[in-house]
């Protein structure tokens, strides 16, 4: 918040130059002592609890759930659950379909969010207050009103069983606006822009160059967050999408456990197959993610 | 390192842009992939035709073997299921699909808490069923029959099962508590009114085994007398009258004074909670339709087999069962007809009911093997296919209305449940109708 | 809200063209002209780029967010309900005059109050220091991001199926613990208070780790000599974090704030799961019915579009008016300080 507008010691940086920007800097200044350990890992377990006992849940059956003591070990149902799981649901056709939903989503609201948080976070234009509060005032409104008139639109559109009508619905991110706004209002120094500017970069250049660059955290965290966001919508998809018309993971599972007396087990095999791409995903790409790019910005 | 985050950089942006067209493009190749997929085009290829079933989920057609078979029958039909487990977030889907008229599958599921108000604000949406081939009014129970058909003589959907009501009892409870266990003798206690059975649970209470109550709880103590009632909630012409019906006023007070005495258990039916008190056994006594056999089956600990025994409730009612109709919509209506009046005619009820539970709303069925030699794990030797069919044919026509639902949830959920919290049964009727007020004004 | 947003003045004519200083040599008449045209479209990018860069967002809201905006406010002032969307009777203002004396509204408006409070704090304080904790130098850090992260990506179904469980009255283990200690048991699920803590628990639960990703982000991106010149200075660990990392975060921390008050506003997926079997009154004397979930009620289950529409608007309303008073209220602290 300190930045000044005194020019960089670099007079006239070339603009290639800017792509390793100094704002994106290093994962941590200083190293955790034990007491940092344990509380990160009292907090894992809290975290953990309650999706390892999902998974317990999966892996029993439906009147053992119902006694008590709650299980607290697994049980020898798990694979046999996630199996029928799987197939009853044609989980792998949901898979593809919804990596492919929030995929999309996740790419393009980061990519607009960011060009237009970086507008309303450092250029001046007019109407930019209005505009912003407008921004913030879609985010207000509740959405479980909306997909009446929406599915309407949708209807009329003749877009149901598709996925589009997943697809740009969810599009229309003004947290992901407003949160790329206020990330570049700190992370962007001015003078970089600045002095690009003095080379005689274009806005667009400025984008690709430098604020994108300085943008990259922010980037992996909503990319994330937006991801998870779509993977797991319910209310939405489920009035547009059906199993046998591209459903999503969500609403493939939505008919999991049927019978008058709903199989808990099964159900939760499901919960866990919804969540554990997810899991896996981040598992074994969490350090591309966001380790990679954040370090990667120091030691470039 | 540096490499790779200019690279994963520009490709993030690539592909940034490249998904945005590739999302275009999707949709249109998934509007051509579609009807390959579903083989909708009646013309085409192998010219077989899918028909769609929307279900939420209590029906078991599939795990029946009954789609395999009409394929059979019918060469050139394939049918594909959708199936919500839920029918609470199934059927605002199911309104928001009829009137749009979009999004419909060629057959639609309605549960008998929705069908008055599917057939009082959605019938030009469906076609008539009655004028189909093979579809013979006299195959259901009148009341089944009456349920959805409108009053311009329009029968929206046609039945599938339903829920004839009787009480299922823990033996070994009953014994202990110094009650028959006979089911002719523990029928004898209360036949013909719910007071003697609320009697018999003070009875029960004197002796109870530690840690157990007469009844499982109170909403399904009153759902139960207030479905063995001519009227609840609704006057035939459609007037609400719940607040003003001395039956509804003395199915709660009776149910709340049951609640004060401790008759019946502090719990909120299907939740986990309560749940746990069938594993745990915890209650003697419970309103039960065949399907709940099923579910006190799902929940209890193996060694419950065969110790509970189902009597005649003091007087019949139903709980639970649907109907299927075909939106005019339909891609397929004419096929999907056909389909509809096979399965709900007798023969595909009985099979249903040998494989599922779900009780037939065809009375021919009731002399069919399948239903007189029905027995259940739970009941032993029990016949319990003839105690329902005999329940069935006693469910009196009751007059039903669109909000039936929110009004017993009132009662029940905002309602009775209090009594057992601590509240007097004042207090718990004034906040019931308050909020049963409230949720039906529009 | 009030940052800076300077930035770099236009280059004046004399100022460096494109990658060209060219020094010492005369301007020619091409290459004033050229210059005079780069001006031109310099110009014009720095006037309307901003504008390219916020219309898509635009175009997409106008496409897929305004219909149903001007749909809800126009069924708030009439009497619609969800089996036929489109047939409307008028009835003015009625739907948001009744609010004034709806028991149920304002019960839900203050449980939405309470629940947002002891969900809200206690999870950015949290996530503050987590995330704090995140940006030292750790073995395994990416192991406990994704860790973090578990919780958000578990469905709120999935999520509240096993918190039900666990704050079971009689067998669950909150209360068998609790029990083991001598509390005692608690109703989790009718008891006012006990109610309310337990569907914050589920939000706090979802969350927590959400914001403390966020924070991280923004925590990555504070100059290091931020940090090396208070160390200079003799500062503590905790005067840096108050004084270099908290100020760094200012606009971080006011944007978690903003969302998580808004999404306080709209919770109903925990509360409706939390008691799934008493439909969506949030327990039986509407203990923990919060705005969203009484708005939902009314518009899906009791289907009633026209009062449910008002409800949302009186919600937004009610929004606007609280984002007016935190900013009059930042405004004045600023101005004072």
């Amino acid at each position: 918040m300190t930045t000044t507008l005194t020019k960089p010691e670099d007079a006239a940086p070339p603009v290639r130059k800017s792509r390793k920007p100094r704002a994106a800097r290093a994962g941590g200044h200083m190293h955790g002592g034990p007491i940092a350990y344990a509380i990160l890992i009292l907090f894992s377990i809290g975290s953990l609890f309650p999706l390892v006992w999902t998974a317990i849940a999966a892996s029993r059956d439906n009147n053992r759930l119902a006694q008590t003591p709650p299980p607290f070990w697994f049980g020898s149902n798990l694979f046999h659950n996630l199996d029928v799981a799987w197939t009853d649901a044609n989980l792998g056709e949901a898979f593809v379909n919804t990596t492919f939903v929030a995929g999309v989503s996740a790419v393009t609201i980061v990519f607009l969010s960011t060009i237009a948080g970086f507008a309303f976070a450092k250029l001046r234009f007019r109407g930019r207050g209005a505009l912003m509060l407008l921004v913030i005032g879609t985010m207000m409104v509740p959405p479980q009103l909306s997909v009446i008139p929406l599915y309407m639109m949708v209807a009329k559109l003749d877009w149901t069983d598709q996925l589009q009508a997943v697809i740009f619905p969810s599009l229309v991110s003004a947290f992901g606006v407003f949160f790329m706004r206020q990330y570049l209002i700190q992370a962007l120094p001015d003078e970089l822009i600045e002095a690009a500017r003095m080379d005689g970069a274009s806005s667009w250049r400025v984008v690709w160059h430098i604020v994108f660059p300085a943008a990259r955290p922010a980037m992996a965290v909503l990319g994330m967050l937006m991801f998870v966001q779509t993977w797991n919508d319910f209310l939405w998809p489920f009035l547009v999408l059906t199993q046998t018309g591209n459903p999503t993971v969500q609403v493939a599972v939505a008919g999991l456990g049927r019978g008058y007396t709903p199989d808990q087990s099964l159900i939760m095999a499901g919960a866990l197959l919804g969540t554990l791409p997810l899991l896996l995903v981040f598992a074994i790409f969490g350090k591309q993610i966001v380790g990679g790019i954040m370090q990667g910005a120091v030691k470039g | 390192m540096r490499a790779f985050t200019r690279t994963a950089r520009r490709a993030v942006v690539l592909a940034a842009v490249a998904s945005l067209g590739a999302g275009l493009l999707a949709g249109c190749a998934d509007d051509s992939g579609d009807s390959d997929s579903d083989g909708s085009s009646s013309g085409g290829g192998k010219g077989k035709t899918t028909v769609t079933l929307g279900l939420f989920g209590t029906f078991g057609f599939k795990e029946a073997g009954l789609y395999t078979e009409y394929e059979k029958l019918h060469p050139n039909i394939k049918i594909a299921e959708n199936v919500v487990e839920r029918n609470e977030n199934y059927y605002p889907a199911l309104l928001n699909h009829l009137t749009t008229n979009s999004g419909l599958q060629d057959v639609q599921a309605v549960e008998v808490g929705n069908i008055a108000e599917i057939v009082s604000t959605q019938a030009g949406k469906l076609t008539d069923l009655s004028k189909v081939s093979g579809v013979n009014k006299s195959n259901w129970l009148p009341w089944k029959w009456e349920q959805a058909t409108a009053k311009d003589g329009q029968t929206v959907g046609l039945g599938t099962d339903i829920g004839p009501m009787a009480v299922c009892y823990r033996k070994d409870l009953f014994q202990q508590a110094g009650l028959p266990t006979d089911r002719n003798e523990v029928a004898k206690l209360w036949a013909g009114d719910w007071n003697k059975l609320v009697t018999a649970g003070e009875t029960y209470k004197k002796k109870a085994p530690k840690g157990t109550t007469f009844w499982d709880s109170p909403g399904g103590l009153i759902n139960a007398i207030l479905s063995s009632e001519e009227k609840k909630f609704y006057d035939e012409s459609g007037n609400v009258i719940y607040k003003t019906n001395p039956a509804v006023r003395s199915a709660f007070n009776l149910t709340a004074k049951a609640a004060q005495e401790g008759l019946v258990g502090a719990q909120t039916q299907f939740q986990p909670t309560w749940d746990q008190t069938i594993a745990n056994t915890k209650f003697a006594a419970m309103a039960c339709p065949p399907w709940m056999l099923g579910y006190i089956k799902g929940k209890s600990k193996p060694d419950a087999a065969g110790k509970w025994d189902v009597a005649v409730a003091p007087k019949s009612g139903n709980w639970g069962g649907s109907f299927l109709t075909v939106p005019k919509s339909a891609k397929h209506a004419k096929e999907a007809q056909e389909l509809v009046a096979w399965l709900t005619a007798p023969a595909q009820q009985a099979k249903l009911f040998a494989v599922q539970g779900s009780f037939p709303s065809a009375p021919s069925t009731y002399t069919m093997s399948e239903v007189t030699s029905a027995k259940n794990d739970m009941t032993g030797d029990t016949p319990i296919g003839e105690i329902f069919g005999a329940a069935a044919k006693q469910i009196p026509v009751q007059v039903i209305g669109p909000k039936d639902q929110i009004i017993q949830q009132g009662l029940t959920d905002n309602g009775v449940i209090l009594v057992t919290k601590g509240k007097s049964p004042e207090e718990a009727w004034k906040t019931a109708t308050k909020t049963i007020d409230n949720n039906l004004d529009k | 809200m009030s940052t800076r947003h300077d930035i770099a003045a236009p280059p004046t004519e004399g100022g460096a063209a494109p990658g060209r200083p060219a020094p010492g040599t005369g301007p020619t008449e091409a290459d004033r002209r050229r210059r005079a045209r780069l001006s031109r479209r310099w110009q014009r990018d720095l006037r309307w780029s901003p504008y390219a860069f916020v219309s898509p967002f635009f175009v997409l809201f106008l496409a897929f967010g305004l219909f149903p905006l001007i749909y809800t406010g126009w069924a708030s002032l009439h009497q619609v309900e969800l089996t036929a969307p489109t047939d409307m009777t008028w009835v003015g203002l009625r739907n948001y005059t009744r609010i004034f004396d709806d028991d149920f509204f304002w019960n839900a408006a203050k449980n939405t109050l309470t629940i947002g409070i002891i969900s809200t704090v206690p999870q950015l304080l949290m996530a503050m220091g987590i995330a704090h904790i995140l940006n030292y130098k750790l073995r395994a850090s990416t192991f406990y991001r994704v860790v973090m992260l578990a919780p958000y990506a578990t469905s709120i179904a999935a999520a509240s199926l096993v918190f039900v469980l666990l704050f079971g009255r009689d067998y669950g283990m909150i209360n068998w613990a609790l029990d083991q200690v001598g509390i005692g048991k608690v109703d989790w699920q009718n008891e006012k208070w006990a109610s309310q803590i337990a569907v914050s628990s589920i939000v706090i639960w979802r969350w927590t780790g959400y914001n403390a990703l966020i924070y991280l982000a923004a925590m990555q991106a504070i100059p290091q000599d931020l940090y090396e010149s208070a160390a200079l200075d003799g500062a503590s660990r905790w005067q840096q974090f108050l004084h270099v990392t908290l100020p760094s975060l200012r606009p971080t921390i006011l944007f978690t704030a903003v969302v998580s008050t808004i999404g306080a506003s709209q919770v109903f997926g925990e509360p409706l799961l939390f008691d799934a079997n008493k439909g969506a009154s949030g327990g039986a004397e509407h203990q923990f019915q919060t705005l969203g979930l009484y708005l939902y009620e009314q518009g899906w289950v009791n289907q009633h579009l026209g009062r449910a529409s008002a409800i949302a608007w009186t919600m937004f309303l009610i929004l606007i008016v609280i984002g007016i008073v935190n900013y009059v209220i930042s405004r004045r602290l600023r101005a004072s300080s």
